[in-house]
């Protein structure tokens, strides 16, 4: 079995994964389908915009779970890895390739759970046909989101093995997911400046997510009738020069990993 | 070939080092390292392997710095930590490092059935009983193809049976060996190895294992002495053939010291 593989499957088979990046982010679209619409009738193009903007911040939340799974395993796995690039053939490239493979997988999964949940509940609840407008470019956003949140979680997390000390380990992994919930619900709920929105790869992923669903041009404020759109190829861009900056400075990191003992990130 | 010239370890500034000053050349040869609980034997081990902070000195493994080697797949240990790169049963972690390691798998698995530890292969690293983590760490280490095995307690918390099985595996191996210990007795099953001794973070030696039997510490300084060892306790000679105490006396290092202090 390959590196790739063996990730895969550890991912895979991760029961907490599943409960806090699927069945929990499920529950999150319930609130969006029946507490938070309560009073609202919805159809056509607004009952997708509504159902798209739930469904993009939803997959946002879902992969920083991912990012969390994937900076834990760094910090258990320091010392692996300081072995591994000196006495195996294990590379930094060939590494953050197999998590590439790995995350990515999974991206499309949790991708999919929660397209798939956003269309059922919100459907049930409207007694609508909610169909997505671009499943292709949906896949393909998931499959980029994935990868995204990896080389972030291993940015950070190799920041904090390699310079700050486990005691930080704990704080610092939940960073991907309180930057999803502060910038994507603030798209959500309120009209940031487009040089952010372009600028940041979460509202990236969150406009190209809900363009791909809805079909409509992404207005600055979410599901709001705002005149003022997005350009997707300036997000696609956005997201890609992220994507490939974080993973060149995760390759540079890792050339300095430390071994470091998981008992100094004890915090009593 | 390992060389270690002047080693010292500091986990932090300001502390006292964990090693101070080892040197160490292993070529074409098998080493046991024996010493008590604490004595910095499994950081000499980490170190080697790149786990642990050099503050001065060098380790060169087959002439390459271990702070700056890489892909030297020739190397191997039985430290558990280097084995957890993914949360996966053993049955899926050794075809991952049968692969990144170069090495063919089905050796591997005939070894775990030699040892009787098939059940190991369906629980995690974690999930191993110690003596359990332990042989797959060994198993893992000794695969065809090292030239240099380190192996940290081998023996610890394997049975009767099982280590005379292993020590038999590591008198045949084809490798240059480091293993540490702090039990005296196993230097009879490796007659034909050179014996250091490690305390308080020095390490002493080597002498051969073929005169362990005739090896005796003596309180203080002595005329003649193999070596003399400085420590918190107090200062001791290891001599040949006279001395206050036969190393063979003692079952570990940590009754000798206290025997004599």
């Amino acid at each position: 079995m390959n590196l790739g593989a063996a990730y895969s499957k550890s991912l895979l088979t991760n029961g907490s994964l599943w409960f806090w990046g699927a069945a929990f982010m499920l529950f999150w679209i319930v609130i969006g389908a029946y507490v938070e619409s309560s009073g609202y009738q919805l159809s056509g193009p607004g009952l997708s915009e509504y159902a798209g903007a739930w469904y993009a911040v939803v997959v946002l939340l879902s992969l920083s779970m991912l990012a969390i799974a994937i900076a834990n395993s760094l910090t258990y796995g320091s010392a692996a890895l300081a072995y591994a690039f000196r006495y195996t053939t294990l590379t930094p490239a060939r590494y953050l390739g197999a998590v590439v493979l790995a995350s990515a997988i999974f991206g499309l999964i949790l991708g999919f759970v929660i397209l798939g949940g956003t269309v059922a509940i919100f459907g049930a609840r409207f007694h609508a046909a909610i169909v997505p407008s671009n499943v292709p470019a949906l896949v393909a956003v998931s499959l980029g989101a994935g990868v995204f949140y990896m080389a972030l979680a291993t940015n950070l997390m190799l920041l904090v093995i390699n310079y700050l000390g486990l005691r930080s380990a704990s704080m610092v992994g939940y960073v991907p997911l309180l930057l999803s919930y502060a910038f994507g619900l603030g798209q959500a709920f309120t009209t940031l400046p487009t040089w952010l929105l372009y600028g940041s790869p979460y509202n990236d992923i969150t406009s190209l997510l809900y363009q791909g669903f809805t079909g409509a041009p992404v207005p600055v404020m979410l599901g709001s009738s705002d005149s003022v759109t997005l350009a997707w190829p300036l997000l696609v861009v956005g997201l890609a020069a992220w994507t490939v900056g974080l993973a060149v400075t995760a390759t540079i990191l890792l050339r300095r990993i430390r071994a470091r003992n998981l008992e100094e990130g004890r915090q009593i | 070939m390992l060389e270690i010239a002047e080693l010292s370890v500091q986990y932090r500034r300001g502390r006292t080092p964990a090693i101070r000053d080892v040197s160490l050349t292993l070529e074409s040869e098998k080493l046991i390292v024996v010493g008590a609980n604490g004595s910095g034997k499994t950081t000499l081990i980490r170190a080697v392997l790149g786990l642990a902070p050099i503050s001065s000195g060098t380790v060169r493994v087959f002439g390459e710095d271990v702070r700056t080697t890489r892909g030297t797949a020739s190397v191997s240990t039985n430290l558990a930590d280097v084995y957890r790169l993914v949360s996966l049963p053993v049955r899926d972690l050794l075809p991952v490092f049968a692969r990144l390691k170069a090495v063919d798998l089905a050796p591997l698995l005939d070894r775990v059935r030699e040892f009787e530890i098939e059940d190991a292969l369906d629980k995690r690293i974690f999930e191993l009983s110690t003596g359990q983590q332990k042989l797959v760490g060994d198993l893992l280490a000794v695969s065809r193809g090292s030239g240099l095995v380190l192996l940290d307690e081998p023996f610890d918390n394997v049975d009767f049976s099982r280590r005379r099985r292993l020590a038999r595996l590591l008198q045949e191996l084809p490798a240059e060996v480091l293993l540490s210990t702090h039990e005296l007795e196993l230097l009879r099953l490796f007659e034909n190895w050179r014996l250091a001794f490690m305390f308080e973070g020095r390490l002493f030696g080597p002498f051969p294992t073929a005169e362990v039997d005739r090896l005796y510490l003596a309180r203080g300084r002595q005329p003649g002495a193999l070596a003399v060892i400085e420590t918190s306790v107090g200062m001791f000679s290891v001599t040949l053939d006279h001395g206050d105490i036969p190393v063979k006396s003692a079952t570990s290092l940590n009754a000798l010291v206290e025997a004599i202090a």
